[in-house]
């Protein structure tokens, strides 16, 4: 009844702009896969969810992702997505504002915003896309390359140490975080349905397979296959992490939902309570 | 609400706020630099009192990306700055560009280069206003002389972005922002005020980056959540909102509109006035503050005997080359002052071709010229 | 879900159009459903192919992993209905826009004119 030569997902059929697939990441790439999650969270959320979603992103290959939804969606410049974002959800406060970012933009260039949209409490989602380089300008270091890797601009070992995003965003403000790998599916999937659901600013880290970059230079693995199989060994849930020493815990990824509080004041809800004062005591 | 109808006392600054709310504008994000702080103050104290939205954003890479974004969000939104926060907007103005959002920013000019005279006026951001984001691109430029026109002018702002779609900046100058002059405020139904068309089709009909009939330079814009799934695309895209790679006939396509659709309407987006012109052998031409001292130049030069008249530019961008061409026809010399080392006096002379000595009188330093600089120059030409 | 082999599933579909050949869904295949194509497609790939549809699970783990929307696992006659639903409500009404953007390119438009 289908043909295999055009044929496409589920998903794809009912959430993607077919028309100008297939997409343009590398074969394996793991963006692929959080499109998917994205998509599966609001097959779960229904389509009234989905139909007050827009999308907004930041320049990366993980840019691209909203790119191929059937949705309102911004790509912005590089590092500058959570500002658009910020204006979009207080211009229009009922949508659920999604903002896809890689590490290099949201912590790079973009690090400024993202402190900012943090600390105000911004409700907000989002999806940051972790691929320990930069890899749409072809493998150059970023906040998230592991100490000694090689890379396109640490031709002798990157001496740079990371930032670890979960520390960084709670001790700026947000109030949900959660960071997951590509292998861990569901799980990544849920904490992005709670995410959309918060009230607040979510923040989802995933760990991507960069084949391509990443793979070859920081892994030395090409095969997607052999990156899927190093994040389900290096992966440590939460739990676990805090029965480890600082030691034992270098060159893992500390997986887990790591932080859910709803006891600090959403940043529209505020902007709208001043908008009401402002206007009762009538200008003066 | 808005402003009375009536006169009231006002500095520039105040007189962009007010008028920015007749406009209708509803959103505004900022970042405090002298000499435009007061205008994001005063949209603190003033949006929210009409329903508006105000941000103080971290830097103003945020701010103008937060304006964008709330363009897209259906609001009529704006920011101000001056010349170092100018210069981190200019990233920001391109994607407005290339994307086709309406948004007015206001540059209230300070001497320069870095963070340069804090307090003092310039004129010497009008080449960056036209050409300060990277490719190709038109711009629409306003430059205010007087409180009343700063008022007017950021209604017309609102109206023209509306209508061609395309980011407006006013470039106010310290002098004019500060200063505080009587405005007249008409009323309210006299004013007129450009509403944004929202596209009439249903949504698998709406292409977005393709006005279908000619001399309809713009598509209508849905704003995000009316359910028309448009593509806000920063990277080279075609009528769909389509990232093209390297299909150089798409780029083409879209690169020649977003220049066309200003630069071929040049007539109507044009304002200027003048003084005096049609005897005149010596026209100074001049913009923004610089025009009012030329004003009372030539005022002077007339007691004098001398046939001296002005042009006063009030549109910069798009240059109105046809403009200065019939008056550079008339007269025998043209003097151009200017608050920057000679940038505007260029385009004076490429559009006048030879047809009149064109004399460029600079100052810079964070003075006004005195009227008797501009006087002694009009004898000086006149001889 | 049925995780008994041999329950049948009438087939898993691996699209020309989107498919790249990763091979993830063979490594997150947990039954060796798939075998890789000894012949290149149209589009230069070499495709998973399904030769143990009699070992399939329904566990759709290759469609989880799979980047590119490229697999879909179809149990019976009802996911096919379905499926073909889907494409008739969401996906039809916007593939007209196909054949305008050829009519652009293929006529112009009307700016570049004169
Ligand atoms: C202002 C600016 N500087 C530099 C670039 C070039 N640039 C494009 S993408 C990118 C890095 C992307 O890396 P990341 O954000 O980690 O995303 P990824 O491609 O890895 O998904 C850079 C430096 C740009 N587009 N804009
Ligand atoms: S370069 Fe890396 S991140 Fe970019 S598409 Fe290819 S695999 Fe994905
Ligand atoms: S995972 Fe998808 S793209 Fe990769 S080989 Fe399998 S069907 Fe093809």
């Amino acid at each position: 009844m289908f043909s295999e030569r055009d044929f496409e997902h589920y998903l794809a059929k009912k959430y993607m702009r077919t028309e100008i697939m297939p997409h343009a990441f590398c074969p394996g790439c793991g963006l692929g896969i959080i499109e998917r999650m994205i998509l599966m969270a609001f097959e779960e959320l229904g389509e009234e969810e989905w139909k007050r979603t827009a999308f907004v992103s930041g320049i990366g290959c993980s840019g691209w992702v909203p790119l191929y939804f059937r949705r309102d969606a911004a790509h912005t410049l590089h590092g500058r997505a959570l500002a658009f974002a910020t204006a979009l959800k207080l211009s229009k406060p009922d949508l659920n504002v999604i903002v896809v970012m890689g590490d290099g933009d949201s912590m790079g260039i973009g690090g400024n915003h993202l402190i900012h949209a943090a600390r105000r409490n911004v409700d907000l989602t989002a999806i940051i896309a972790t691929n320990m380089l930069y890899s749409l300008t072809g493998g150059q270091m970023s906040p998230t390359t592991p100490q000694g890797a090689r890379t396109n601009t640490t031709p002798y070992g990157n001496i740079e140490p990371n930032f670890d995003l979960m520390k960084l965003l709670e001790a700026a403000g947000a109030t949900y975080l959660a960071r997951w790998t590509t292998y861990h599916f569901v799980q990544a999937k849920n904490s992005i349905k709670k995410a959309i659901k918060h009230k607040g600013f979510a923040a989802i880290e995933i760990v991507f397979q960069c084949p391509t970059y990443a793979g070859r230079y920081i892994l030395g693995k090409p095969d997607p296959r052999d990156m899927m199989d190093w994040f389900k060994e290096v992966s440590v849930p939460l739990g676990k992490a805090k029965t480890m020493s600082p030691e034992e815990l270098q060159g893992k990824i500390v997986v887990g939902e790591f932080l859910h509080r709803t006891d600090r004041p959403e940043y529209t809800e505020q902007v709208y309570k001043i908008i009401e004062k402002a206007q009762k005591k009538g200008g003066r | 609400m808005s402003l009375e109808p009536g006169v009231h006392l006002m500095q520039g600054d105040e007189a962009v706020v007010e008028g920015a709310i007749i406009a209708g504008c509803r959103f505004f994000a900022g970042y405090p630099i002298t000499p435009a702080t007061e205008i994001a103050e005063r949209m603190s104290y003033r949006l929210p009192q009409v329903g508006g939205i105000f941000i103080q954003m971290e830097d103003e890479l945020g701010s103008i990306l937060a304006v964008i974004g709330a363009s897209w969000g259906g609001r009529k939104s704006m920011t101000a700055t001056s010349g170092p926060g100018f210069s981190l907007m200019q990233e920001g103005l391109g994607y407005a560009i290339i994307t086709e959002t309406p948004l007015v920013l206001v540059n209230v000019q300070r001497g320069g280069p870095s963070t340069g005279l804090v307090t003092l006026p310039s004129q010497g951001d009008v080449m960056q206003a036209r050409w300060g984001s990277h490719g190709d691109y038109a711009s629409i430029v306003l430059a205010p002389s007087s409180v009343q026109e700063v008022f007017d002018l950021t209604i017309k702002a609102f109206n023209l972005s509306e209508t061609y779609r395309n980011p407006v900046i006013i470039l106010a100058d310290e002098v004019i922002a500060h200063v505080r002059e009587p405005v007249k405020v008409p009323p309210l139904e006299e004013i007129e005020v450009v509403e944004r068309k929202k596209p009439d089709v249903p949504p698998e009909q709406y292409i977005p980056y393709l006005p279908k009939k000619p001399g309809e330079w713009v598509t209508p814009m849905p704003a995000f959540g009316d359910g028309y799934n448009v593509l806000v695309e920063s990277v080279m895209h075609d009528e769909f909102g389509h990232r093209i790679g390297t299909d150089h006939a798409a780029a083409n396509r879209t690169i020649r509109r977003l220049w066309y659709k200003i630069e071929k309407n040049v007539d109507k987006i044009s304002m200027y006035e003048e003084y005096m012109l049609d005897d005149a052998e010596v026209a100074v031409i001049s913009y923004g503050s610089s025009a009012r001292t030329s004003l009372r130049a030539v005022r002077e030069a007339r007691k004098l005997g001398i046939k001296a008249g002005m042009l006063k530019l009030i549109t910069l961008w798009p240059f109105y080359d046809k403009k200065v061409q019939e008056v550079a026809s008339q007269v025998k010399a043209i003097v151009v002052p200017e608050m920057n080392m000679g940038k505007m006096v260029r385009e004076v002379e490429r559009a006048s071709k030879g047809m009149a000595e064109v004399m460029s009188l600079t100052k810079v330093g964070g003075l006004l010229h005195h009227p008797d600089e501009v006087l002694a120059a009009i004898k000086r030409v006149a001889r | 879900m049925y995780m008994k082999p041999g329950v049948g599933v009438k087939d898993i579909i691996v699209s020309d159009k989107l498919c790249k050949g990763c091979y993830l869904c063979i490594w997150a295949c947990p039954w060796d459903v798939f075998e890789i194509s000894k012949e290149r497609n149209w589009r230069g790939v070499k495709k998973p192919v399904a030769v143990r549809l009699d070992q399939c699970r329904r566990c759709r783990l290759c469609e989880f992993y799979c980047p590119d929307f490229a697999i879909q696992v179809i149990i019976d006659e009802e996911e096919e209905k379905m499926l073909k639903e889907v494409e008739e409500k969401y996906e039809k009404p916007w593939l007209p826009r196909v054949e305008e953007r050829d009519r652009i390119v293929k006529e112009g438009v009307w700016w570049l004119e004169d």
